[in-house]
């Protein structure tokens, strides 16, 4: 069993690998070889430049809410079949095993489950879903909710009216939000930009990023960002996350007063 | 009029809104929260359900424009069915629907809202600025509307005014403002000519006055051409140009707009002052096939401008040249002419205005703030009682009644001081009529369908004779508060008829209350969610410091030598943090964030040693 589950991690981790997040695979890899040793795939991927099968799009992952025609063209579409793919026989995995882990991680963040969540069955095992599912709940195992809101979205895109997906990744992104909303800090903080127009250029930023930097002009709170970024909260506060764990952006101070209604 | 509190004037603008106020005899522009003396006129729904106000509300108008309102001055007081309304909506992103009383709903966030409910938003955003200056409420106000507006459309701003919580001193005209503004009351006597030209609309307005008192001589315009128009042609010159080197149309992606736009409005203000300026707009967008994004740096000149919008121009000439003649009014014979809004800061503009006038126009007041300016020295003049600045309350436009061939006659000229009345005798227009119809009309067009019908009704039992040998008495009444009587009187029977007519903004008395009432609550609301969030964020942070703390605890020998009530309350300080988090109780949460306060000091406490540290 520990083999097959290292081989589906290594396929959504495969997953991630293409869709930019780089530490979310690799983390997924280890894992698969902390289950199966002899997995010669995780292995061969985690040397460097190991594996690689496509290159790596360095822009910021899969954001969803996004209509700009460039990012529709350059979204990654499922077709493609991945080298290690692998079809599951029915009845393995244990699913909700590492939701329990997630409960016990978070208790002080999360704040309930959806009602519908307890009483759903298993998934159709083998499916691709299934794959990225139980990615999905190792990278949350390792605390890495990027990953694993990046690979549930990804399931979604597959399973749409899939529940069980749809709960896991309304919970993994509250989460998710919750603590990226932790790294912003105040959200009545007014942002400002440390560097100048000539470095910022230098940059290693997508559209969506450069968009949100170009609001940030010292008058306008994080919370406010939310409000004009036109993208959802969580890829909102992603993006003012990286900004400012890179350095670009600086929290600044909080209004004398709030605006608006 | 009692002493009250500060009294403001308002430009309650197309594009955008200023607030003033008179301050030590001088008149200022009060600047809003984030520093900027121009509010934008516009209203927004956000994706997350807040409700945007201003400045932070355009600058996502392009990312979320269903539910961005701008402009709601083009519909506000208008019938849905009536011809601008139809134009208007053309050019509207937003959803508009018909009301109950063929008045304008907008859609927003899935709510039908009346159009002075919408500008109530942006008038409330006003007075909250004014209410930060002074430091105390601010309850009393002086609008201004352009001086085409109808009684239907002051009155609707008035409404506008009550929903925001401010008692409208008066209503009074945006060119009368301006003039006022440049102390013309007292030092002109003589025409005028005032050229408004505005992010949406272009007003052009000549007054005459006399003696302190302010004549709309004609006015007219064009109400799709502003400021917005010469940033289109600067986002169409960005476009293009960046097209033509990277082969990407930069106008379908919504994000790389919005910045397109923001970037051209800004070029525009800077090219008045400066003769280049750049453009730079780094991670415009990414390329289809994906990589690295692309910027875009430009450097736009005034020449290119200039010669970008030159037809624009033109127009604007073309159009001061039509009001004026139909005005029967020669360039020469103006006194003074006075430029407003801050496209008339154009250089180009002014050398354009300058030529065809044949003089300097006015300069010293800031062109965009010339209007609240004005407001402001009125509301400041209604209650110092200074005379000579009153402007008297007039009716802005001619009524009448309408006569055979379709035509109308004018009983109130336009300009007329209220209150006011005014008889004349009219006679069948036919053989052995018995009824006649009194259709009551406002407006200046020759033609009686051109007007606004305020109402109508019928005088029956005339004697039966040939036509003209009935007379019928008609009078117009119209008391301070701009209520119109019109009676109608067999002058043979005594037989008599009338109407009263109140202008209507398309509101009824109850909905204003209602709309009034839900908007006390909803600030109310505002309030209590702020001060709810606030208290979340610091739960978050005070469980997320906690959880911190006593998971070094559990590492430390001995629990760090804390005895184990102290650990055991602070798990349960954390749990109850949990159960209160998602409800709406800010006591709850108050009392679960000064639990978690009190234990965290307790758990910092534990020392490595195994006794706690000081």
């Amino acid at each position: 069993m520990n083999t097959l589950r290292a081989r589906q991690l290594v396929e959504a981790g495969l997953l991630l690998r293409l869709s930019g997040d780089i530490p979310g695979a690799e983390k997924l890899f280890v894992r698969a070889l902390e289950l199966d040793p002899a997995n010669a795939r995780a292995r061969q991927l985690l040397t460097p430049g190991g594996g690689s099968t496509a290159p790596v799009n360095i822009a910021a992952p899969d954001m969803e809410g996004d209509w700009g025609a460039w990012a529709d063209a350059s979204s990654p579409g499922p077709a493609e079949p991945l080298p290690e793919s692998v079809n599951l026989p029915e009845g393995t995995g244990t699913p909700g095993d590492a939701l329990d882990l997630i409960a016990e991680a978070h208790r002080t963040q999360e704040f309930g489950l959806p009602e519908s969540y307890a009483g759903m069955g298993p998934l159709p095992q083998g499916s691709e879903v299934e794959c990225l599912l139980k990615g999905a709940e190792d990278l949350l195992t390792l605390d890495d909710h990027s990953g694993a809101v990046d690979l549930l979205r990804r399931a979604q895109s597959l399973a749409p009216e899939d529940p069980r997906v749809e709960a896991l990744r309304d919970r993994s992104e509250r989460i998710l939000v919750a603590m990226l909303e932790a790294r912003l800090g105040d959200l009545d903080r007014m942002p400002r930009v440390r560097l100048q127009p000539d470095d910022i250029i230098w940059l290693n930023l997508d559209h969506r990023a450069g968009f949100v930097l170009a609001q940030i002009d010292g008058a306008v709170s994080f919370d406010d960002l939310f409000a004009l970024s036109g993208m959802s909260r969580l890829d909102t506060a992603r993006i003012l996350a990286q900004l400012l764990d890179e350095g670009i952006i600086a929290p600044g101070g909080s209004p004398v007063s709030t605006r608006g209604g | 009029m009692a002493e009250s509190g500060p009294l403001i004037g308002i430009d309650l603008g197309t594009t955008n809104s200023l607030v003033a106020t008179v301050q030590d005899g001088q008149p200022l522009i009060i600047k809003n929260r984030t520093g900027a003396p121009l509010t934008p006129s516009v209203v927004a729904v956000s994706k997350n359900g807040k409700r945007l106000v201003g400045g932070i509300a355009k600058r996502q108008a392009i990312t979320n424009p269903q539910e961005t309102v701008s402009a709601a001055k083009r519909l506000i007081g208008r019938k849905f069915s009536s011809h601008p309304v139809q134009d208007a909506m053309r050019a509207l992103t937003y959803q508009v629907v018909c009301g109950a009383h063929d008045d304008v709903r907008i859609r927003l966030a899935g709510r039908d809202l009346a159009v002075p409910e919408v500008s109530a938003m942006i008038l409330a955003e006003l007075k909250a600025d004014a209410e930060a200056h002074f430091g105390r409420p601010v309850t009393q106000a002086v609008i201004t509307v352009p001086a085409y507006f109808n009684d239907g459309q002051r009155q609707a701003t008035k409404d506008a005014g009550r929903i925001a919580g401010l008692e409208v001193l008066r209503i009074i005209n945006e060119p009368t403002a301006a003039a006022l503004a440049y102390g013309f009351g007292r030092t002109v006597n003589g025409k005028i000519a005032v050229l408004d030209l505005g992010g949406g609309t272009f007003d052009v307005s000549v007054l005459e006055i006399n003696n302190g008192i302010f004549d709309v001589v004609a006015t007219g315009g064009d109400t799709f051409l502003g400021g917005e128009d010469w940033d289109h042609r600067i986002i169409e010159w960005m476009v293009f140009g960046f097209a033509k080197e990277h082969g990407i149309d930069l106008r379908k992606d919504r994000m790389a707009l919005q910045r397109l736009k923001d970037a051209a409005e800004k070029a525009k203000v800077e090219l008045s002052s400066v003769k280049e300026t750049q453009v730079h707009l780094p991670f415009i967008c990414t390329p289809p096939g994906g990589g690295a994004a692309l910027h875009l740096q430009a450097t736009l000149t005034r020449e290119k401008l200039e010669d970008l919008t030159a037809d624009l121009g033109e127009r604007l000439v073309g159009i001061t040249s039509e009001v004026l003649g139909e005005a029967k009014v020669r360039p020469s014979e103006l006194k003074e002419v006075i430029l407003v809004g801050g496209m008339s800061r154009m250089p180009r503009i002014v050398e354009q205005v300058r030529q065809y006038f044949r003089r300097e126009p006015c300069k010293g007041v800031h062109a965009e703030e010339v209007v609240a300016l004005g407001a402001a020295i009125q509301a400041h003049a209604l209650v110092a009682q200074e005379s000579e600045l009153l402007l008297l309350d007039v009716t802005p436009q001619s009524m009448g009644v309408a006569i055979a061939g379709g035509y109308v006659r004018r009983l109130i000229p336009r300009n007329t001081t209220v209150p006011t009345s005014a008889t004349e005798v009219f006679a069948t227009s036919k053989d052995f009529q018995r009824t006649v119809k009194i259709m009551v009309l406002q407006g200046e067009h020759e033609l009686a369908h051109h007007n606004e019908l305020l109402g109508e009704f019928l005088l029956t039992g005339l004697r039966e004779a040939p036509r003209g040998q009935v007379e019928i008495e008609v009078t117009f009444d119209i008391n301070a508060e701009g209520i119109v009587s019109v009676s109608a009187r067999d002058r043979d029977t005594g037989l008599r008829q009338s109407i009263t007519v109140t202008a209507s903004s398309g509101l009824t008395e109850d909905e204003l209350r209602r709309i009034m009432e839900e908007q006390r609550d909803w600030l109310v609301t505002a309030r209590a969610s702020e001060e709810l969030k606030t208290r979340r964020v610091e739960l978050d942070i005070l469980a997320r410091d906690l959880v911190d703390a006593l998971s070094r605890v559990r590492l430390l020998p001995g629990a760090g030598g804390l005895s184990p009530d102290v650990v055991a309350r602070a798990e349960q300080a954390l749990d109850h943090a949990r159960q209160v988090r998602g409800g709406e109780d800010v006591g709850a949460l108050t009392r679960a964030c000064e639990a978690l306060s009190q234990s965290l000091p307790q758990l910092r406490a534990a020392s490595p040693r195994g006794t706690p540290g000081r």
